[in-house]
């Protein structure tokens, strides 16, 4: 990773009227490099923000700069592939004839559409009508214009919103080879699971603010053992004192230890050894859904 | 700026309601300015009617025969108002190309590339220019053949206008349909949308100016006013190629073709200025 964020968002601010805070204070930074989650529930204010960073929204407040340069300038949308929401061409045209257009005004030469229809596997219906197209198939065509480019940014908006399972699959599957090959993408997305198989940092937006951000390890928490012992007093005076574990407490009914799951075996033995019934031993798992709806109050996506 | 011009061209050649549009002003050209006058003219006059009527029609119809000719096709064309109806049909063009990007959400996709706001409204402009002088060449190529059609039928003579007059016909058919395809262009970026721009500007063009010009007011303010607006001016500038007939029944312009030229340069210029303003400032949601 650079030293300078790819895209840096200080303050950036969306009103609507008095009333309507679509983003509030933001922010963010991407760096080159990473496949950074946008998590929110809808109406969260994750497609105001993108927007914004593609110049098609101008902030209320607040400072944004995408590649070091002013959203929406030539220079900044010279390196930035984008999925804005769902897909928009020209219905009368060809996948293929769309991407012409589109080439056109990015100054891609011909031959590239051709390759980024193989990226995606739209060759064989390339010259079908767009209005033609599945809603898979036009996703697929609006991920194939955003690397026309072969941009250094990808910003992608829900890519797999309205796909089947198997289009959900192969769009997650597409991304993350995408995130592979060294380039940045910036996903939005309110799928959780979406965000914690393709992301290496996410960040989690609800009512227009950044509520936290990190790698997904990160905020799930901290690592640690469930243990259900009985007497659960004197089970709770023995872990304390035992080596490697940093922290205990009670939490329904079970005792809660901050310590490396692998060292369960040993704790057990310790536990048993003293004379404890131990029923139940096993690794905290809290999934990216119980952060996201203790950050977010509750509120499901 | 050629980057996006090319892009947009590419669009409007292969939309099918470009070539639908173009399809409609031939035919308004053929029927409109040839078919329905040279089936007038070439009724015979009835029998029964008393002979002072006889020779008034059939004096009508030698005038009105002699526009349809080769020679006067300018005069057929400008000053009968197919141009004005034909502005008609290029402010739905014009609507077109900038509203329906609105409609099927296509702006963002054209923005979120390299050229910039600016770029594309420039890019998006010319295509619409280049599209409108084939309008243009093509109205006046369908207005030929009208009138050789007619000549051989009559078995006259021949003769074109001169060249400096059909380059002068190419410019004022270019500024009439510039400034009805601009007022569709703007009013579609002002709307953000086809429907409402299509139905408003229409209304103002077939409606609103034949209303107001057909108010029995005689005042001066009321001929300054009038002065003013598009329609006015569109059938003033056609001046140039010689004054309506009287047997018509048609008022005499009332600017001259000069400042008319001047005047609808100005709308031109107005609505581009207008919504150049507002494809750059307004937020794309």
């Amino acid at each position: 990773m650079d030293d300078m964020p790819l895209v840096e968002t200080r303050g950036l601010t969306k009103r609507y009227g008095q009333r309507i805070t679509a983003v509030d204070n933001l922010d963010l930074a991407v760096w080159r490099g990473e496949v950074y989650g946008f998590l929110g529930p809808n109406g969260a204010g994750k497609t105001t923000t993108l927007r914004m960073l593609l110049g098609l929204i101008e902030p209320t407040s607040g400072t944004a700069s995408v590649l070091g340069e002013e959203p929406g300038s030539p220079a900044s949308l010279g390196g930035v592939g984008a999925l804005v929401e769902s897909p928009a061409f020209y219905p009368y045209l060809s996948g293929y004839d769309n991407l012409r257009v589109i080439s056109r005004y990015a100054g891609v030469p011909r031959p590239r559409i051709g390759e980024v229809l193989e990226t995606v596997e739209l060759s064989a219906r390339a010259k079908d009508r767009f209005k033609k197209y599945s809603l898979g198939m036009k996703q697929r065509l609006g991920v194939a214009a955003a690397l026309l480019k072969d941009p250094e940014l990808l910003i992608l908006d829900e890519p797999t919103n309205g796909l089947d399972p198997k289009g959900m699959a192969d769009m997650r599957a597409l991304v993350r080879e995408l995130g592979r090959g060294g380039r940045t993408v910036l996903l939005s997305s309110h799928l959780l699971g979406e965000v914690e198989q393709i992301c290496d940092r996410v960040g989690v937006i609800h009512k227009g603010t950044l509520v936290a951000e990190g790698t997904v390890a990160e905020l799930r928490g901290e690592e640690g053992l469930l243990v259900r012992a009985e007497p659960l007093e004197e089970a709770r005076q023995i872990s304390e004192s035992l080596r490697g574990v940093e922290g205990v407490r009670v939490a329904d009914g079970m005792l809660r230890l901050t310590t490396e799951p692998g060292r369960a075996a040993e704790i057990n033995a310790k536990l048993v050894s003293a004379g404890l019934r131990v029923s139940e031993l096993r690794p905290v798992e809290q999934s990216l859904e119980e952060v996201f709806l203790e950050l977010t109050g509750g509120e499901t996506v | 700026m050629a980057a996006s011009f090319l892009a947009e061209f590419l669009k409007l050649r292969k939309r099918p309601a470009a070539w639908v549009l173009m399809l409609v002003w031939t035919t308004v050209v053929i029927l409109f300015g040839y078919l329905f006058t040279y089936s007038f003219v070439s009724a015979p006059a009835p029998e029964d009617a008393p002979r002072e009527q006889r020779a008034q029609q059939e004096a009508f119809s030698e005038e009105l025969l002699s526009t349809l000719m080769p020679e006067n096709l300018l005069e057929n064309l400008f000053v009968n108002g197919t141009f004005a109806i034909g502005g008609a049909i290029v402010l739905i063009l014009g609507a077109l190309a900038s509203g329906s990007e609105y409609g099927w959400g296509t702006l963002k996709t054209v923005l979120t590339q390299r050229p910039g706001r600016l770029g594309a409204f420039s890019g998006k402009l010319l295509a619409l220019g280049a599209i409108l002088v084939l309008f243009v060449l093509v109205g006046l190529a369908a207005g030929s053949l009208g009138s050789l059609v007619v000549a051989r039928l009559e078995d006259a003579a021949v003769d074109w206008p001169p060249l400096r007059e059909l380059a002068k016909g190419l410019g004022v058919g270019v500024l009439i349909f510039a400034v009805w395809g601009s007022l569709g262009f703007a009013l579609a970026v002002l709307f953000r949308g086809t429907p409402l721009a299509i139905g408003l500007g229409l209304a103002y063009a077939l409606a609103v100016e034949n209303a107001i010009a057909a108010l029995p007011i005689e005042s001066e303010a009321f001929e300054d006013v009038r002065s003013l607006m598009l329609g006015e001016n569109t059938s003033s500038v056609s001046g140039y190629f010689g004054s309506s007939s009287q047997a018509f029944g048609a008022p005499e312009p009332l600017v001259e073709p000069g400042r008319a030229a001047l005047v609808l340069t100005a709308y031109t210029v107005g609505f581009i200025l207008l919504a150049a303003f507002f494809f750059r400032r307004r937020d794309v949601t």
